[in-house]
């Protein structure tokens, strides 16, 4: 089942971190760049924090230590799904200009195929920076890192469900780009902050429809202290968000009207 | 198996929303949205033999692209059923990618920033082809399409000729049984057209491989096709031997005729003149209305004569006058309704 069903889409993955990031190499002052602006502009974040808590040693229970880790895990997430699935967020435009076609025409899972077939450059400046800085707060405890890496890669697949799903409108509304670009902006405020500073209301949605708890709050809590069932928990919802948003996707494929844009793969 | 394409009463509707122009009719179409059906393909039937070198012609909007998009299960079809190499597009569609080829003219399959054999070994992975396997079939099409010297040049680089041979090269990697070519020489210059025509034949004569073309360029169809289907307004309107559509339109002439002298161009009226300045006139006739004796005489009539060419009216003018006289037939069955 493993081979069958899961190893054709991890080399398909890896297939494409390999071209694409060959493609980065072939520009490496704008590849650099681009990841040196995006690290760059998340150091100014860790400077606000560190003013706010000049202030005040504690937010809503919160230390300073505490919100530079779920940023990294926030940061480290947004990072990894953006190097591996750098179309997530640019299903709109494929649909609009037909460039979908491609993807439909090979012989691998359109919705994996569509989404990794692109790299965003300056992601890598927000994954290496969420890395040292984890680093930084948390020093190299090979039991944290490991749950780091692991909610890393589940948030990524869970961000990347929740965001291609409201792109995916796009084949009922014909353009779903501002949904994107709200669900985006939501689920990246919401997981900056301490969950605690939220009122109940927030609170049912960042673990319902944008579900940022599952995307750093918990993951953290379950790094300070580990609980086997919630991190399995957490897991499953991972999973079940992809699969969801796979079935969401097929779906509306079935709408598709492609066009006749003319367009090459950068 | 022999047959490898067939459609039946394949169709394909689009709902469009009609606004008014301006702010206003923004806002009337938010309140009372209005949609207007368009067929894009409606009910066509078809048949491919395995093999076969089909031309698939049409005006711009008349349904060739989409057709094709349903036959490579790209879009779902509103009725009628399709197979494709004993397969069904869109249902088996992973078994089905393996089988087919594409060659979109306004689309690439190669990466623009890295050389085309980055993407071919990418492609080679995405198709399950061996490395070994792909690297035989790699040394194959170089030979075919001449593009050795190009496969370490970044795609940016190329010309649209060079391009577009890699493209071909691109969509025959895993070894297709049916190649859809849709403007495969669009912008291509007539060096670069002969080459790939020729490639095309080769392939088609070689490994047997079903050729579905659609162009624009008659000398595509010409060269390449022995059959034709037309389309126009998603209807199919002719089905038919290139030859056969040629000998049709026979009686047509184009006959180019130069006097020594600057000639009246009003004194050839009566003639359908396509174009007349100075010495030389180009004529159309039919041979049908009157003889070819009685022609020339009339043309000689008009001054002295340095020299005539006779000629078959172009392809491309037979295609145009099937469209014109489709087009006028639908209008008078509009006007009879």
């Amino acid at each position: 089942m493993w081979k069958r069903s899961v190893l054709p889409h991890l080399r398909l993955i890896w297939d494409y971190f390999r071209t694409n990031l060959a493609s980065a190499m072939e520009y490496r002052a704008s590849f650099l760049m681009q990841a040196v602006g995006m690290a760059i502009n998340d150091v100014f974040f860790l400077f606000f924090w560190w003013m706010v808590f000049q202030q005040s040693s504690s937010l809503g229970g919160y230390e300073f230590n505490d919100v530079m880790s779920i940023w990294a895990l926030s940061a480290s997430t947004f990072g990894l799904l953006h190097i591996f699935f750098g179309n997530v967020r640019k299903l709109n435009g494929l649909v609009q200009s037909g460039e979908l076609d491609i993807f439909l025409l090979q012989p691998r899972d359109p919705y994996i195929h569509a989404h990794t077939a692109r790299m965003n450059f300056s992601a890598w400046g927000d994954f290496v920076y969420a890395l040292l800085l984890f680093l930084f707060i948390s020093g190299f405890h090979p039991g944290k890192w490991l749950l780091f890496l692991l909610f890393t890669i589940g948030g990524a697949l869970l961000l990347g469900a929740v965001l291609s799903m409201a792109d995916a409108l796009v084949f009922y509304w014909g353009d779903s780009s501002g949904v994107t670009r709200l669900v985006t902006e939501f689920m990246l405020n919401f997981s900056l902050y301490p969950e605690s500073i939220f009122r109940p209301g927030v609170k049912w949605i960042i673990y319902t429809i944008l579900p940022t708890a599952f995307v750093v709050f918990i993951p953290y809590r379950v790094i300070q202290h580990f609980n086997l069932p919630v991190c399995l928990g957490v897991f499953a919802v991972d999973i079940f968000a992809v699969l969801l948003a796979r079935k969401v996707f097929n779906s509306g494929l079935k709408r598709y009207a492609s066009g006749n844009r003319m367009g090459a793969r950068m | 198996m022999k047959t490898m394409l067939t459609a039946s009463k394949l169709t394909k509707n689009y709902r469009a929303k009609i606004k008014e122009p301006g702010l206003a009719g923004s806002i009337r179409a938010i309140r009372q949205p209005q949609y207007r059906e368009i067929v894009a393909v409606d009910e066509i039937d078809l048949e491919v033999e395995r093999g076969e070198m089909l031309a698939f012609l049409g005006p711009n909007g008349a349904g060739k692209s989409t057709t094709i998009k349903m036959l490579t299960g790209i879009l779902t079809p509103t009725s009628g059923t399709m197979s494709v190499a004993g397969l069904v597009p869109g249902k088996d569609q992973r078994e089905l990618a393996y089988r087919i080829g594409s060659v979109f003219g306004q689309k690439s399959m190669l990466y623009w920033h890295l050389p085309a054999l980055d993407s071919f070994r990418l492609l080679g992975a995405i198709y399950d082809v061996e490395s070994n396997v792909l690297q035989k079939r790699l040394d194959a099409l170089v030979e075919l399409l001449e593009i050795g010297e190009h496969l370490k040049t970044p795609v940016r680089k190329l010309s649209l000729g060079e391009r577009m041979r890699c493209e071909v090269a691109a969509s025959l990697l895993h070894k297709p049984e049916i190649l859809f070519l849709d403007e495969p020489t669009i912008g291509l210059d007539v060096v670069v057209k002969a080459k790939i025509r020729e490639m095309i034949r080769r392939i088609n004569r070689e490994e047997g491989v079903t050729v579905f073309l659609t162009s624009h360029d008659i000398g595509d169809v010409e060269q390449l096709c022995r059959r034709s289907v037309i389309i126009n307004h998603g209807r199919m309107i002719l089905d038919s031997t290139v030859d056969e559509i040629k000998r049709s339109y026979l009686h047509k002439k184009v006959i180019r005729v130069q006097y020594v002298m600057d000639i009246d161009c009003t004194a050839l009226e009566g003639f359908k003149v396509l174009q007349c300045k100075g010495n030389e006139a180009v004529l159309e006739v039919d041979a049908k209305d009157s003889s070819m004796h009685d022609t020339m005489g009339r043309l000689m009539a008009v001054g002295e004569v340095a020299d005539v060419t006779i000629s078959g009216m172009p392809m491309e003018e037979i295609i145009s006058a099937i469209f014109q006289q489709e087009d006028s037939r639908r209008e008078k069955g509009g006007d009879d309704a």
